[in-house]
């Protein structure tokens, strides 16, 4: 198993000739849309290099044989004599610049941009598609007296300009041609059909922005004068452009007949098939039926492990790569049908893995390399790789010099380049982050998914399968890694056996969330690439269906300009007062089914249907045409002009309505996984319309439409409240009188006054009922479920029972209520949980006041456990760039000065608990580590944990319950017994001599007696059963603790290495053993 | 008191034994919690264990070869020896204890965590491989036992097992079959003294029969040739509600110690007539893991100044005229009982000399020292007595080893519950 290391390497392979760093190419920069898909020479490994690298791959036969098992099927016959078409599902779409095909576009010459389209058959043969022919364009305005024989003209001026601005530029030409043609702009309602504009085609993508600009600014035009030009549609991605003229949507079937396409003459890419046609053959399927399924992608998983030193997090110009993971799966199995490690230096066999080890690091950098190439991978996952784990690699790769390491992507010798980017969006915030593009390979990375879809207290790769795979991941510091890897052959075994788990579990998740499935269908859904839905925000997504949608009905959208983010804002959504209480009566929430498109589509609210002021005027049209919002605007009726926006909507609703039926139908598993993504990829769309339409910064604001929504939405909100409460009443003949005691975004909470469950039901139904016979459609008002009992704190902070059949309730709904706030220690987790859980489902709230009041005796009299106390931080910058000073930010440069081999460094996360100090201490002084409390017995300062973590919650809880809540709870008789524990390093305690006390009464021992004082001799029996039970009782812990420990590694026969902070056992098991060391000195005192 | 003094015309000589203490491999001396952890244990056991397998093996499938868990080739027949683990789906986690949020549903406290799902995995120091295969049954294997077995690694992965070959019953020292006269030992376990259940009066009538107060000549004939008196556990019931952490009342004091107090009068009676082993169990005031350490003297002021009187540890190991006793206070059978299941539970008693493991759920289910250079549990010599205490109902049988051993079987009952002592001849 150890084949890499007996081989010596012959001579070391000569230092490449100083290769040409990797340049990032600069396009204008006023654009944020820039199109970064261009691959330029530069980073192309030149042909006697190849050569080198060649040679190097003879070295390493013997790694080849055993990555050739890995190689994708061999190709058919029929594939090789190109007698059959091509089928595949693509999975990326970039351009390059090169030479126009001679075969394929005889009557063109030149650079042009090529499409590339990565994917896979239904065979698993990997494909590299290169698409000719396809030309980027804009449109912009026809200035008015500009006719079809100006354009001549028109077109030397601005190629002219086009040479000024670009002088450096080789390119022969720069237009190819430009057309009149009849379209009309979205923006606004207007009676005419269409209007000439003008089609500008330009030589490559790049030229589009800066034609764009030439254009804005204005040019020189004879007979016309200076004229500035408002572009349409010129800021849309060359290969977005592409898929939307050849309808093509992300992740769908691709198919070119037999004879159509050409085989490369000189194959540039490490794909089976690689081709090249021209952009009219493709034919793009539906991604229905047949054409809806997976192919079988590639997946792999990876995760690497670097040797950090001391104090310090791994960094790429000083530690070494040392182990590599990797994992690779065929999508649709449940199993990956590879598992490997890399290691550097020997390493022990690992059942059903492949320990490929070797001597040096640039070995094990060129095996992955090689690794990579051979399996080729369509989709590359991981944990926080595109951050931490590809840069690092090619950083690594870099620092060694390793000019040949970075071929990872398809095409043949390019290199891949890390560069850093800041991505910035309304909804997920600004994240910085490194990109490193792999071509031809989609990298998903899972903690980008994470955070993107779900909001989590702390997204580690611990946590997140904590929580999603139910299962505690072992942890192992960094700085414990050093020191396994400077073992043994056993403990890199140990090491691998970490690193391959943390490769698994990425792909665990995948599974289990199904992203694949997910992700795939909101491609297919928006129409974007894959790629995009990581890289890019919300807008791009509606962006690409108006474009298309816009396509199809003759329209251009304007390119805006971007506007400042504090253009204007306006008034959200409405949120009824809420009537804090505890309601013991069953509450009736009746919420509107999708209620921002319902009013998008139920007003016809759409940029090509509103209407200025100035055209109102002008227009003169009847007012049974017109729309008038509460927000004061006004959009013509469907009669006179269908807006898009709501018939993109109706297709998305429809589509899902779809894709629900066929679900019900479905059996096979995995087209019901399909199916249920689709249909939430469609409520996803239909939901973030609205957001594109009020995204100030966004690509076609239109504040006009989101505020009527929002103005809609607020009056329906209340509409409904005046129905319900004057329909459902005494006076109408029903029992009791209803009460609207909280509505939201969307939703309305009523009490019906009715006692049970399920008439509250038969009255929210026929509620929704009526009240949705009001509405114009497709709003309707909907009743889903019932609250019983209810705690509403205030306006978004509430928890109930959930019933939705009244039998049984489903669950306890919580909303806003902070029980995951990861700055929040445990205790409050489990006291607030605790006390909901007796106050909803027992219906018990004097016990929940007790269980209030027990806990908080016990926190004052020091009986708590610590790791309930333990709150832990991120420490994202170090101790001097934080301008406010924190405990979290403290305590590390404290522990640093202790030793720094152990502080906790940037990006780790620092759990500290808060102690005891001197009168008028900071909080920020006061934080302490909690190994180090457990240790020195230093006393935790209850009064913080009581005022700072629980009794906001508690407080928020019980007020609507209880009268005076905050004196029951916080200061009765419960607080006035405090128990302190004595420290044993620091103050006072530097000066005390130790001396042995009666384990009885604490009084001093003589010299003569041991363990009790005349006076407690009497009582010896009672006492020791009392030392002995309590070592009982910390032996059973210390069992079960390390026990449990042992179970979640996953092996009997080694140590327990885990340091995971995050686990609830780590400080329990932690103090189990240290009390039980004392506890044992305790009794061992009793043998005289 | 004693024998001697009996009040009757014939005076009995209470007959003698010669007794020697084994208990020295379940004595924890100056070992102390350094941070060691359990991986050694099972690490001393598996290396101990796959010696003695390994010389099995030769007898067993001379033809085969025997391989680590690492070396399995797929489709190869081959012997692997290693430590069982059992995966199973019911087992009580602390982890869910601690993290999982309050479920809706109660929390239902099964007294067997069987579960149709569970499954065997064999682990050495190489890495970890799932059996299959019909012929090993999970129902009957527990976490902790190492094994032979042959078999082969299927497509899956999986370790197909066609045979299982267990230590089976250690080596046992020849019983001097000497003719000699009757002797008795009684073997007492469950005294539970201070519960509700425990009745004083059956106690003492017992004591006064062991010590040959009772009964006509015949009765006080049988008593004297009692030579041994063992209690396997459970001799005092003591409120550990009381035993929180707080200073006690006066009156809880007494309450505390009164059952102490009893237990060590009675025991002064019997230790004034013959000789008496007393081993801690799961409730008596000692410590929890085993071997559970002996019971601290100080409990016994009264009993313990006789030099009959021996606190013992569990288990218990001795030999009485060369007959070697070998028995625990329950807690392993209990504890299998939990994780496996049998026809009778005397074959969970069986099942531990078979794999020569008095506790093999130790550490993972059962507490025990985490011990860093041995596994004390592992029976070297076969016993000819092997007792457990603490049992719901008295049962024994009659083991026969293959080379000649035997062993008597027997399951102690509780004494407070059936008023049942087992005396042994």
């Amino acid at each position: 198993m150890k084949a890499g290391t007996s081989k010596k390497r012959a001579p070391p392979p000569q230092q490449p000739p100083a290769a040409n760093p990797p340049k990032y190419h600069a396009i204008s920069q006023e654009d944020e849309f820039l199109d970064e898909d261009v691959f330029l020479d530069e980073t192309l490994v030149s042909e006697d290099q190849d050569a080198l690298i060649l040679r190097d791959l003879e070295e390493r036969q013997a790694l080849a044989t055993r990555l050739s098992k890995w190689l994708r099927p061999p190709l058919s016959d029929s594939f090789v004599s190109q007698s059959r078409s091509v089928v595949f599902q693509q999975l990326e779409i970039d351009y390059v610049i090169g030479e126009s095909h001679r075969e394929l576009l005889p009557n063109s010459s030149g650079a042009a941009a090529i499409i590339r389209i990565f994917g896979v058959t239904m065979e698993g043969h990997s494909v590299c598609c290169h698409v000719h022919g396809f030309e980027p364009y804009f449109y912009a305005s026809c200035p008015p007296g500009m006719g079809p024989d100006d354009i001549s003209h028109f077109h030397k001026i601005l190629e002219d300009r086009m040479r000024e601005v670009n002088r450096n530029s080789k390119v022969p030409k720069f237009l190819r041609r430009i057309e009149m043609v009849q379209k009309r702009s979205i923006m606004y309602y207007q009676q005419q059909d269409s209007h000439p504009f003008l089609k500008v085609v330009v030589a490559l993508p790049t030229m589009v922005a800066s034609c764009r600009g030439i254009l804005e600014r204005g040019i020189q035009i004879d007979g016309l004068g200076m004229k500035g030009f408002m572009t349409y549609e010129s800021n849309v991605l060359f290969a977005l452009r592409f898929m939307i003229d050849c309808n093509i949507v992300g992740g769908n079937w691709i198919e070119i007949s037999a004879g159509k396409y050409k085989k490369t003459t000189k194959n540039l890419s490490y794909c089976q098939l690689e081709f090249d046609c021209i952009y009219s053959d493709l034919i793009s399927h539906t991604p229905d039926g047949e054409f809806s399924k997976m192919a079988p992608f590639r997946i792999l998983s990876f995760d690497i492990e670097c040797a950090g030193r001391k104090g310090h997090f791994p960094e790429p110009n000083h530690d070494p790569v040392i182990q590599v993971a990797n994992l690779v799966t065929l999508q649709g199995e449940n199993q990956p049908f590879i598992r490997n490690v890399m290691t550097l230096k020997s390493c022990s066999p690992i059942v059903g893995v492949d320990v490929i080890s070797f001597d040096s690091e640039r070995d094990v950098l060129l095996a992955w390399r090689d690794f990579i190439r051979e399996v080729d991978p369509d989709i590359i996952i991981g944990y926080n790789i595109c951050k931490f784990d590809m840069p690092y690699l090619i950083e690594r790769a870099q620092t060694l010099g390793i000019a040949e390491f970075p071929i990872l992507g398809r095409i043949r010798n390019s290199r891949v380049r890390v560069k850093d980017t800041t991505f910035s969006s309304r909804q997920y915030g600004t994240r910085e982050s490194k990109e490193v593009t792999i071509e031809g390979r989609v990298q998903f990375d899972l903690l980008q998914v994470m955070q993107r879809n779900y909001k989590l207290s702390s997204y580690s790769l611990n946590s997140v399968s904590a929580h999603f795979l139910s299962e505690q991941k072992e942890d192992v510091h960094h700085s414990i890694i050093s020191d396994l890897q400077n073992g043994n052959a056993e403990t890199r075994r140990r090491l691998a056996v970490y690193c391959l788990k943390d490769a698994y579990l990425p792909q665990r998740l995948l599974d289990k969330l199904m992203f694949i499935y997910n992700y795939v269908e909101m491609a297919r859904v928006t129409g974007v690439p894959i790629s995009f839905l990581l890289s890019r925000g919300q807008s791009i997504k509606v962006l690409s269906q108006l474009l298309r949608k816009a396509k199809q009905k003759n329209l251009v959208i304007p390119y805006t300009k971007q506007a400042g983010s504090e253009q204007g804002t306006y008034e959200g959504a409405t949120v009824l007062e809420a009537r804090a209480g505890f309601y013991e009566k069953p509450i009736a929430t009746l919420d509107f089914a999708s209620l921002y498109p319902s009013i998008m589509m139920a007003y016809n609210l759409c940029y090509c249907t509103l209407v200025t002021p100035e055209d109102l005027r002008k227009l003169n049209l009847p007012p049974e045409y017109l729309n008038r919002t509460p927000s004061g605007e006004t959009f013509v009726k469907p009669d006179l002009q269908k807006g898009i926006l709501p018939e993109i909507l109706e297709e998305l609703l429809a589509a899902r309505k779809r894709a629900k039926a066929d679900l019900k139908e479905a059996k096979d598993p995995l087209v019901r996984a399909v199916l249920d993504g689709r249909q939430l990829a469609l409520k996803i769309s239909a939901n973030s319309v609205y957001g594109f339409t009020g995204a100030t910064v966004g690509q076609l604001p239109c504040l006009e439409i989101s505020s009527s929504v929002t103005s809609y939405g607020r009056q329906m909100i209340e509409h409904t409240k005046k129905l319900v409460e004057d329909k459902f009443t005494t006076l109408g003949g029903y029992e009791h009188s209803a009460e609207v005691i909280y509505g939201d975004t969307d939703s309305v909470m009523v009490q019906f006054g009715v006692p049970t469950v399920e008439a509250a039901m038969n009255l929210g139904r026929e509620a929704a009922e009526y009240i949705s016979g009001t509405f114009i459609k497709p709003i309707k008002l909907e009743f889903e479920k019932v609250y019983f009992p209810y705690l509403l704190i205030s306006k978004k902070r509430y928890a109930g029972l959930y019933w939705t059949n009244p039998d049984k309730f489903d669950k306890m709904d919580t909303k806003g209520i902070e029980t995951v706030r990861r700055d929040n220690c445990l205790l409050v987790k489990n006291l607030v949980n605790e006390c909901l859980h007796k106050i909803l489902i027992d219906r018990d709230i004097p016990g929940a006041v007790q269980y209030v009041k027990n806990t908080i005796s016990d926190l004052l009299k020091n009986r708590m456990d610590l790791s309930l106390l333990v709150i832990t931080k991120g420490l994202t910058k170090t101790g001097d760039d934080y301008e406010v000073k924190a405990a979290h930010v403290e305590l590390a440069e404290r522990m640093r000065k202790r030793d720094a081999a152990t502080a906790p460094n940037v990006g780790d996360r620092v759990p500290y608990v808060i102690v005891k100090a001197a009168r008028g201490a900071k909080a920020y002084e006061r934080s302490e580590d909690p190994i180090y409390v457990l240790e020195n017995n230093i006393p935790i300062d209850p009064q913080y944990y009581l005022e700072n973590q629980i009794s906001k919650p508690l407080l928020r809880i019980f007020e609507p319950i209880l009268k005076n809540a905050s004196k029951e709870l916080l200061h009765g008789s419960h607080t006035m017994s405090v128990t302190i524990s004595t420290p044993s390093t620091g103050g006072i305690v530097k000066f005390a001599k130790k001396q042995l006390t009666c384990i009885g009464c604490k009084a001093l021992l003589s010299n003569t007696d041991r363990t009790l004082c005349s006076h407690c001799r009497g009582r010896e029996a009672e006492l020791y059963c009392k030392t002995v039970t309590n070592v009982a009782e910390l032996e059973m812990l210390f069992g079960r603790l390390w026990t449990q420990c042992q179970e979640c590694q996953g092996s009997l026969h080694q140590d327990v290495l885990c340091t995971s902070r995050d686990c609830p056992i780590f400080y329990r098991r932690k103090k189990a053993q240290k009390d039980m060391a004392e506890a044992k000195l305790q009794l061992d005192r009793w043998n005289f | 008191m004693g024998a001697m003094e009996i009040d009757s015309q014939k005076s009995f000589e209470r007959k003698q034994c010669t007794y020697n203490l084994l208990d020295e491999t379940f004595e924890i001396q100056n070992e102390t919690y350094k941070g060691q952890q359990y991986s050694q244990i099972y690490f001393a056991r598996l290396h101990m264990m796959r010696t003695l397998l390994y010389s099995l093996v030769p007898n067993w499938k001379p033809h085969l070869p025997v391989c680590t868990v690492l070396g399995l080739e797929k489709g190869k027949e081959c012997i692997i020896v290693g430590t069982l683990y059992k995966h199973m789906k019911l087992k009580p986690s602390i982890l869910d204890e601690y993290s999982k949020e309050r479920s809706v549903s109660p929390l239902v406290k099964p007294h067997n965590f069987m579960n149709s799902d569970d499954h065997l995995v064999l682990e050495d120091e190489s890495g970890r491989v799932k059996l299959g295969g019909c012929v090993l049954s999970p129902s009957i294997y527990v976490t902790g036992i190492v094994v032979a077995l042959h078999g082969k690694e299927t497509d899956a992965g999986d370790f197909s097992v066609l045979d299982i070959l267990e230590a089976d019953l250690p080596p046992q020292i020849e019983k001097s079959l000497t003719s000699r006269e009757d002797k008795y030992v009684v073997l007492l376990s469950g005294l539970n003294v201070g519960s509700s259940t425990s009745n004083p009066l059956l106690f003492q009538l017992l004591v006064d029969h062991i010590t040959g107060h009772l009964g006509d000549e015949k009765e006080q004939g049988v008593a004297a040739k009692i030579v041994h008196v063992v209690i396997a556990g459970n001799s005092i019931e003591i409120p550990r509600g009381l035993l929180n952490g707080q200073n006690l009342a006066s009156k809880d004091q007494s309450r505390l110690s009164e059952p102490i107090k009893e237990l060590d009068i009675l025991l002064t009676q019997i230790a004034a007539g013959l000789p008496l082993d007393i081993m801690p169990g799961p409730n008596d005031p000692a410590n929890f893991a085993l071997p559970q350490q002996p019971l601290n003297r100080c409990l016994f002021p009264g009993s313990s100044v006789y030099n009959t009187f021996r606190s013992c540890t569990n288990p218990h190991c001795f030999e009485l005229d060369n007959i070697r006793f070998l028995g625990t206070s329950g807690q392993n059978i209990d504890d299998l009982e939990k994780y496996s299941e049998a026809k009778d539970k005397l074959d969970f008693m069986e099942r531990t000399l078979k794999w020569r493991h008095m506790a093999p759920t130790t550490p993972n289910t059962l507490g025990c020292y985490p011990f860093t250079d041995r596994d004390p549990f592992l029976i070297e010599s076969c016993p000819h007595v092997y007792f457990v205490g603490n049992q719901d109902q008295y049962d024994s049988r009659l083991l026969s080893g293959s080379e000649g051993q035997e062993v008597r079987l027997i399951r102690i009952p509780k004494f407070s519950e059936t008023g049942i002592a087992v005396v042994f001849a």
